[in-house]
């Protein structure tokens, strides 16, 4: 149990500075950095199509209309229709709803759940810490893709456990990283002088370490949100991730848009420009965002 | 620095048994096992549990899991893969076929990224902020966010459209027909050439950037050595390494990770080989391709702390 502290250690530290307003920090993150300003930019009318989808999309995206198979894209059906008649928009809008529910998803679930693991190896050091960093060694060892695979016909292929399959390999990598960062955090005094007020573990892990570990969370969080869209997309490609008839950017291009893609490529074309756009937009603003918080740190 | 070399290498050993461990118990969680998928697959069979029990047994699945494993090891030990649990031929003949055209395709797509990476890595550092590095960076960023799934699609669509022509869907090793060899593996080589180089322009920059700013640069800016000199002996070495690095985890992972790229261009190898033991649940050829997969990268690993510790005295003495 936790012996509460006689004064709230945390309140005060926030008081002394007063922060600036996210608006002009949102402004100057804009001008000093033009190309994470354009991602920014990009991934927020992601979010808006996706969150609109049902009052944008003009089609039904599961509608199949067999009289307009294979349509090449005309006045009614803007990107032409796949090999059921169902409207290529409607399913690349519908795609979107996937692609950020799996890569906000992941990269959420994946960064926090590394980034307390991160931060107790690194808080609990001897034993614990060489235990779990062999653990992370070992996962490591595998490429993405294939411990994707292996946990995605572990969990079967609902579109939560195809979250949960990319969050996995995930988890190794920024636990790896925020481990790092936490070590040299665990050498200030403050950690001590919490354990000396007698602490929990938990509540120096949480309350403490945590919220000073933030840029490279944040770093890794917006690093795995376009892996986790290419990865989603990749397994979803294989017939191994989201399954029909959801609307899903790498099922798209699955099977008839590779068949048909000589008469049909605009089936091939556009999910394609869409997990590109997406990740790419993602990257931007990632990149940027790690260039204004540490430079130092890398990412791939 | 011998004891250093002694201590990582026997420190690779755990993590491969954590991976053989690890890769045991995820295929035996999966419901169903190869009898089941092969009876599934065939047509009309109706499952008769003794003609199944009596498969099992064949394969030796009916042994407790500790007495598959211990005879795994044991396999492991004396360099022996076992047979495949579908096919039953052994393992080191069904790796072998596609081993070759998987290793071609991994150092093809290096030597593209190397070729790609390192000239735009370094003129991107050296003109920070500047159009060049823009258009570097964009152009790295998009190499990250294009699956090399679809730049593959493109490319196909593209020959197809453009030239009425397809690459080779054969595969003829090097040494038979070169021309017939390339002209079906550099593109695939070419698609994820591109993301990898996409990795390493990345690092090249940033190691770069890093190595600019070092003291000993500006020093021997100072003494008036010639630029190009500064930039060869002094930048470039120092900033090699961390771009080797990447270079090599790639590479590594390159190998086995092509699973998607490969299914594109239709090519049989260590990627098309495991979606298919994992398909048939043949847990000796998917034990054996992640143990592969994997020392792969654990090796590669290895042989950069070695070389790091070789160049930096530092990290052998910590």
């Amino acid at each position: 149990m936790a012996i509460q502290a006689p004064f709230d250690t945390t309140a005060d530290v926030a008081a002394v500075e007063p922060r600036a307003g996210w608006v002009p920090v949102a402004l100057a993150f804009c001008r000093r950095r033009p190309l994470g300003a354009v991602g920014a930019v990009v991934v927020a009318l992601m979010i808006l199509v996706a969150l609109s989808a049902t009052l944008i999309a003009p089609y039904d995206p599961l509608t199949v209309d067999f009289g307009a198979m294979l349509a090449a894209p005309n006045a009614t059906h803007w990107l032409g229709t796949d090999a059921f008649g169902r409207d290529v928009l409607s399913r690349l809008v519908y795609g979107s709803r996937t692609a950020l529910l799996v890569g906000f998803g992941a990269a959420f679930f994946g960064a926090t759940a590394g980034a307390i693991l991160g931060v107790g190896s690194a808080y609990f050091g001897g034993r614990i810490d060489l235990y779990l960093q062999r653990l992370m060694d070992v996962f490591i060892s595998f490429p993405l893709i294939i411990l994707a695979l292996a946990m995605v016909s572990i969990l079967g292929n609902s579109l939560p456990n195809v979250i949960t399959a990319i969050t996995i390999p995930m988890v190794p990598r920024c636990a790896l990283v925020i481990r790092s960062s936490a070590l040299s955090i665990r050498e200030i005094p403050y950690v001590d002088a919490a354990r000396a007020a007698g602490f929990s573990h938990g509540r120096i892990i949480f309350r403490h370490m945590l919220p000073n570990v933030m840029a490279p969370y944040l770093i890794m969080l917006s690093a795995f949100l376009g892996q986790a869209i290419l990865l989603e997309a990749s397994l979803s490609f294989l017939g191994l991730g989201v399954q029909e008839p959801i609307a899903a950017w790498g099922l798209m291009l699955r099977g008839a848009a590779v068949d048909f893609a000589e008469t049909a490529p605009w089936m091939a074309i556009f999910p394609g420009l869409a997990i590109s756009l997406a990740v790419f937009a993602f990257n931007l603003f990632g990149d940027s965002l790690r260039d204004a918080l540490d430079p130092k740190l890398r990412t791939l | 620095m011998w004891k250093y070399i002694l201590k990582r290498f026997l420190l690779m050993f755990p993590t491969l048994l954590g991976v053989a461990i690890l890769t045991f118990i995820l295929l035996r969680i999966v419901p169903g096992d190869v009898v089941e998928a092969r009876y599934a697959a065939g047509q009309g069979q109706f499952l008769d549990q003794k003609v199944m029990a009596m498969e099992r047994a064949k394969l030796g699945l009916d042994q407790p899991l500790w007495k598959q494993f211990v005879d795994w090891m044991w396999g492991l030990v004396r360099l022996d893969l076992g047979l495949s649990m579908w096919t039953g031929a052994p393992i080191t003949e069904e790796i072998k076929l596609r081993f070759a055209l998987s290793l071609q395709v991994a150092v093809m797509a290096s030597i593209v990224a190397t070729l790609l990476a390192i000239p735009l890595g370094i003129a991107a550092a050296l003109k920070q902020d500047t159009w060049v590095d823009y258009v570097v960076r964009v152009f790295s960023i998009a190499g990250l966010a294009t699956p090399s799934f679809w730049l593959g699609i493109l490319m196909i669509l593209g020959f197809l459209i453009i030239f009425r022509w397809l690459p080779p869907m054969v595969y003829t090793p090097f040494w038979v027909d070169p021309w017939q060899n390339l002209a079906q593996l550099v593109w695939p080589a070419l698609a994820v050439g591109y993301r990898y180089s996409a990795v390493a322009t990345r690092m090249t920059r940033s190691a770069m950037l890093e190595v600019l700013r070092e003291d000993y640069i500006r020093t021997a800016r100072a003494k008036g050595l010639w630029l190009k000199l500064i930039l060869v002996r002094h930048a470039l070495k120092n900033a090699m390494l961390p771009v080797v690095t990447v270079i090599g985890l790639e590479f590594a992972f390159l190998l086995g990770g092509l699973v998607v790229t490969e299914q594109v261009f239709n090519l049989n190898g260590l990627g098309l080989l495991f979606v298919e033991a994992i398909a048939r649940r043949d847990y000796t050829l998917t034990q054996a391709l992640v143990l592969l997969i994997a020392s792969a990268f654990i090796v590669v690993n290895f042989l950069m702390d070695v070389m790091y510790a070789w160049l930096d005295p530092r990290i052998r003495f910590r």
